[in-house]
């Protein structure tokens, strides 16, 4: 009877994993929902008898505490690496494992959760007027640093952009000379930390003659910066057409700029979409270094307020507003990559059937 | 033959090299209004590559080549106003994908020529039909099968309303049964009284349509003649060769 229940293996392109009853003939007893559920009601039990809140004293009650966890972490485990649970039961398992180890964390860690809530989620302090002798409450103090770093950001974006795709024209007319040129302000600004440039360039500066405002010099540093990297990515989507599209346009008389600009940037641009909007979040995120020559955006306006308050709650404000931004500008470039995956999927199969 | 007609395109010892390659080795031609020339010959044999020395898409290395009269070997020429009297097809067609058919059709003859969006459009309709494809206008290049696309291609360069064209093997980058209509476009042309280089292995094409035959090898011309005597009766041991390998 062995034969028949053992399934000839997987074939290469086949990825469904064979069931256990397909494998073994029977469900190993650890997989069996009898056993995790009585084994489920067990740890349910078990939770009564834990130890009370508190750090423990005792190195017997830590072992206690452990071995709960690890049981938990079996539970969670078996369902996890079993491809017959469903997906439900599966995320269920995992939103569990968590929540156990948060409130083993918060129970036993000793940490102190009213100082701690004091110190970094003191929303009172963030919303009270005229505590450090100004007439406006620090939130907004916080929102007006937000809205001089989406500013910071917004410049640096524009010039960068404009000043990248300048230099990957240029270096698209192959000019030996010029690509020297260009090849040292692309190594020299990408090598630069961004940090240093901007201080150079804000401190050091004025003794050339050149003095410059924070804001002015913190969107210059950005924008030579990016420029280098833009000036990279516009060059790989410009190098990434098809040199026959080249010939097509310069065959029907179309001169060099013409080709540029009515027919390879219209197609560079949708390539360079993805990667580029990725390193304006990168840009977006940079402009806290500008906290360092006492811009006040949103990083240095929460370290002030931190220091007038003698409290670090504008500083996870500040970290909130950053998220609340950036996640979306995150999830946005992702989404841009992948409909341009399934974009080159759909093209390569429309000319296969061509 | 056809001395009286004007001269279109005259070819003075032209050379090329590839680095120390050297591809074409001294090249003397003439051809007249309304001529169908056909190039045929081995791969390598430096065909594509006179084809695109022509309208500079090569740097011819050496020699002379006169459009019409104008030397655009010369470095005061305008190489981009001759290029608007010559149209070109391409083998692998070169539409531009981010454009529709009939965007394609109109892009030179406005941004080139300044033609009015307008007649542009009218004319670039026109032209479509020509090609049999009028109810393609607004399809890019992806959607469109790779005979229509050398249909839109050949009416792209037609917009320009050049006075000749150039085919770079047309045909070879199409499927058996895409062939044919494309061919028949490009028939049309020559009965219109277009003047036309072919390089292309289409014999039957080439028997119907060419007024004469060069038969290149190894950078030379070997061989010319009509199409009557070149393939009926070659008389290079290596046209022989060549024309038994593909007829």
């Amino acid at each position: 009877m062995m034969p028949e229940m053992v399934p000839s293996p997987p074939t290469g392109g086949n990825k469904t994993r064979p069931s256990w009853r397909e494998r073994f003939g029977h469900v190993p007893w650890f997989r069996r929902y009898e056993f995790l559920g009585g084994l489920f009601l067990l740890l349910l039990a078990l939770a009564f008898f834990l130890p009370p809140f508190g750090r423990p004293q005792s190195t017997l009650v830590w072992i206690e505490i452990a071995v709960y966890f690890l049981a938990v972490l079996f539970w969670v485990g078996i369902i996890l690496s079993d491809i017959e649970k469903p997906n439900w039961m599966k995320a269920i398992a995992a939103v569990l494992i968590v929540l156990v180890f948060g409130w083993l964390f918060y129970q036993y860690s000793g940490a102190r959760w009213d100082k701690l809530a004091h110190a970094f989620f003191n929303w009172e302090i963030l919303s009270a007027t005229g505590s450090y002798g100004s007439t406006t409450s620090a939130w907004i103090e916080l929102l007006a640093g937000l809205w001089l770093t989406l500013q910071l950001a917004f410049f640096s974006i524009i010039f960068g952009t404009v000043l990248g795709l300048i230099l990957a024209v240029l270096r698209n007319l192959h000019d030996p000379v010029l690509n020297f040129f260009l090849t040292i302000w692309v190594d020299f600004f990408r090598a630069i930390p961004i940090i240093v440039l901007m201080m150079l360039i804000y401190y050091a500066f004025p003794y050339l003659g050149i003095t410059l405002s924070g804001v002015v010099s913190g969107v210059l540093t950005l924008t030579l910066n990016s420029s280098a990297y833009i000036s990279e990515i516009f060059r790989a989507g410009i190098e990434s057409i098809h040199y026959g599209q080249v010939e097509a346009s310069r065959a029907l008389g179309l001169t060099t700029m013409q080709t540029m600009r009515l027919v390879i940037l219209p197609q560079a641009i949708r390539v360079v979409m993805p990667p580029l909007a990725s390193n304006y979040v990168a840009m977006l995120k940079d402009t806290a270094i500008c906290s360092v020559i006492a811009i006040l955006e949103l990083l240095k306006t929460a370290i002030t307020l931190q220091s007038w308050l003698a409290n670090p709650t504008p500083l996870v404000a500040a970290t909130a507003l950053y998220l609340l931004i950036l996640i979306p500008m995150a999830r946005f470039s992702s989404v841009l990559e992948n409909r341009m995956k399934a974009r080159g999927v759909s093209r390569a199969l429309a000319s296969k059937k061509g | 033959m056809g001395e009286d007609r004007a001269l279109m395109i005259e070819v003075i010892n032209l050379h090329k090299y590839f680095k120390d390659h050297h591809v074409l080795k001294g090249l003397n031609q003439k051809v007249y209004k309304s001529e169908v020339v056909a190039m045929i010959g081995p791969s390598g044999a430096g065909k594509s590559t006179f084809l695109r020395c022509l309208n500079r898409l090569e740097e011819p290395s050496l020699g002379k080549i006169l459009i019409e009269g104008t030397d655009i070997t010369a470095t005061r020429t305008d190489i981009n106003k001759v290029r608007t009297e010559i149209g070109m097809v391409f083998q692998s067609f070169n539409l531009f994908p981010h454009l529709t058919a009939l965007q394609n059709i109109k892009l030179a003859p406005i941004n080139v020529r300044r033609m009015s969006e307008k007649d542009a459009e009218e004319r670039g309709r026109q032209l479509l039909k020509k090609v049999g494809l009028q109810e393609k206008a607004n399809a890019y290049p992806d959607q469109l099968s790779g005979g229509q696309q050398q249909r839109v291609a050949i009416a792209r360069a037609l917009a320009m309303q050049p006075h000749m064209i150039f085919f770079d093997e047309p045909t070879s980058a199409l499927d058996p049964e895409m062939i044919r209509e494309v061919l028949d476009v490009m028939d049309n042309l020559a009965k219109e009284g277009m003047t036309m280089l072919v390089v292309s292995h289409e014999i039957g094409f080439i028997r119907e349509a060419a007024t004469r035959i060069l038969v290149l090898a190894d950078g030379c011309i070997i061989e010319e003649g009509t199409p009557n005597e070149v393939l009926k009766h070659p008389q290079h041991s290596r046209t022989q060769d060549f024309l038994s390998k593909i007829v």
